[in-house]
């Protein structure tokens, strides 16, 4: 549906210049949810503005729906259904005429442009403010106006930037469920930088940072980057010999021991933090060392559990260019508590 | 073109919905009574043989009274048409869908257009009370408003090439203001300057003020035509080309 090749955006120009987006390649098949992911600056809106026709791309390549965007503008244009991120609209007209008026700019034919404002009314959930001034609708509204605005041709193709904006967790369900509905019908390419929306509703997920393509590929192929970001070993034993066993195994960087209320006696809950650079074989087999070492050092091993780095983490790490993420992070939601606070 | 009768009715509705067109049209019209009824007092009172001229020629050339209301009133007509869609953003929305540059420029010219002769329309009426006391000379008459239509024509494109130029009202309201102002007074330089210099022959073709005398006496000059005619061409054609050149900011 979508197909990108070697994008690139320059805003300025000489050395003074820079790239917004900076070699860019993605694919968007038929029929699928795709989640446009990256912090803010990243190059989301760029890259939107650049499919949906409304910004000239300084290289590469972009094909809608099998049309050039450069070439054959008009062809691809009408194939889009585009909701900018500021939802701007006409203030002085209601919604239905504004609707109207969009169809027929869209190129609907005259007998049936009643009918797609009343279905992308009806879609998009504002028929009850069909006859209100766009300038006296709330946010939330005004956000699904945008959206009827972007289905009233009914184009195969819909292109959201960030349709969740500014709204209240109410009105962002709402508008996740209008977005699944679609998602049906039309092939979504949508812009988030919230995480849980992507989780939400999307079936894939393209990132970028910085204007480059970071990472891309399904839910779970992002979850699985979701890196163990540490272990817990609950035993049962002598506290020390047990810290001794596992700080010997290679692989761990750094054992620590707590014993939280809710432990029971004669348990020790210990925290290992990985060695910098471990790849998932060398964590494999730290873990089995270490459950052995802990074996022969007479404890009784009651539980392993690997601590996940949140899909957040993964976030930052893939578009951070920083650094990787930290061996030793901030304990993610589940853990139970801070090994550095207690320590 | 497809495009074209959706954007210019949009641009008509958003300008007659709003006060703006209302508020314009009443000081216009207001304007325009008043220096009808001053001229029409000033030759009654004179008498025929006061003046070599008609009200029809006060009232549409040689005096000042027609350029004060195209200073006052074109500016304000055109400020908004492209700077107040980049500003709201909603040319994003114009821009992304099937329309092309050209018919989104001659929609929102012809639009302005449109508004310009409806305001004008109104004054016939003058003519027709003229006649009921004197004698109207309507070949007069029509020459005098097509010199009024092609003036307009002029200065509305030269505003609407403002308007695409920046993204605030207010800066297209003032350029727009300089440049017909610019205009008027680089005319005035035919009666300051020596006949037979460059200065005067440029001075002398650009002069709305002997360009509109010669139509309200009924004089339709092919040169005057041309003139108007390239001062609507050309902001408009360098408005598509601003227009497209936004893609590439």
């Amino acid at each position: 549906m979508i197909s990108v090749q070697k994008l690139v955006k320059r805003y300025g120009s000489g050395p003074r210049g820079s790239n917004a987006v900076d070699d860019v390649s993605f694919e968007v098949d038929k029929g699928e949810v795709v989640g446009f992911l990256g912090p803010n600056g990243a190059g989301k809106s760029t890259t939107l503005r650049i499919l949906s026709g409304f910004l000239g791309m300084t290289s590469g390549k972009v094909t809608v729906a099998g049309h050039d965007i450069r070439e054959q503008s008009f062809e691809a244009r009408q194939k889009i259904g585009y909701m900018p991120e500021a939802v701007p609209l006409y203030p002085e007209m209601r919604v239905a005429e504004y609707l109207a008026f969009r169809a027929e700019l869209k190129r609907v034919p005259r007998r049936d442009r009643a009918g797609f404002v009343d279905d992308a009314m009806q879609k998009a959930n504002v028929d009850d403010v069909a006859n209100v001034l766009i300038g006296n609708l709330s946010k939330g509204y005004r956000q699904r106006v945008g959206l009827a605005d972007a289905l009233v041709a009914r184009p195969p193709l819909l292109i959201l930037d960030e349709p969740t904006a500014g709204l209240d967790p109410n009105q962002i369900r709402e508008v996740r469920e209008v977005i699944r509905d679609l998602g049906k019908e039309h092939t979504v390419l949508l812009s988030t930088h919230i995480l849980s929306e992507v989780e939400a509703s999307c079936s894939r997920v393209i990132v970028i940072a910085k204007g480059k393509l970071v990472a891309e590929g399904t839910m779970e192929d992002l979850s699985r980057k979701r890196r163990a970001a540490g272990l817990v070993l609950v035993v049962r034993g002598d506290k020390e010999r047990a810290l001794a066993a596992v700080g010997a195994v290679p692989g761990i960087a750094k054992v620590t021991c707590e014993d939280p209320p809710a432990t029971s006696a004669g348990t020790h809950e210990l925290r290992c933090a990985w060695q910098k650079k471990l790849d998932d074989a060398g964590t494999a087999g730290a873990i089995e060392q270490a459950v052995a070492a802990l074996v022969a050092a007479g404890c009784f091993v009651r539980e392993v559990r690997a601590v996940r780095s949140s899909l957040e983490e993964v976030f930052a790490e893939l578009t951070s260019s920083a650094a990787p993420v930290p061996l030793d992070p901030e304990p993610p939601p589940e853990a139970p508590a801070d090994p550095e606070a207690t320590s | 073109m497809r495009s074209f009768w959706p954007i210019y009715k949009r641009e008509l509705f958003a300008f007659f919905v709003t006060p703006l067109a209302w508020v314009l049209i009443t000081v216009f019209l207001f304007i325009q009574g008043m220096h009808f009824f001053l001229l029409v007092d000033h030759f009654a009172s004179m008498g025929p043989a006061a003046s070599d001229q008609t009200p029809i020629q006060a009232f549409f050339g040689n005096t000042v009274l027609l350029y004060l209301v195209l200073f006052l009133l074109i500016p304000p007509m055109t400020m908004r048409l492209f700077a107040e869609e980049r500003r709201s953003g909603t040319i994003e929305l114009l821009m992304t869908a099937p329309v092309s540059s050209w018919s989104v420029v001659l929609a929102k010219y012809a639009s302005v257009l449109t508004t310009y002769v409806a305001m004008w329309a109104p004054t016939a009426f003058y003519l027709v009370i003229l006649q009921r006391s004197g004698e109207v000379d309507w070949g007069v008459a029509a020459s005098a408003y097509l010199g009024v239509f092609l003036v307009g024509a002029g200065y509305l494109s030269l505003g609407l090439l403002m308007s695409a130029v920046t993204t605030s009202q207010f800066l297209a309201l003032i350029m727009t203001a300089l440049v017909v102002l610019g205009l008027f007074i680089l005319g005035v330089g035919e009666f300051v300057t020596r006949e037979g210099t460059l200065m005067h022959a440029v001075c002398s073709h650009v002069s709305i003020w002997a360009h509109m005398n010669d139509f309200a006496s009924g004089i339709v000059d092919t040169r005057r035509i041309v003139f108007y005619g390239s001062c609507a061409i050309l902001p408009l054609f360098v408005t598509v080309r601003a227009v497209d050149a936004w893609r590439w900011g």
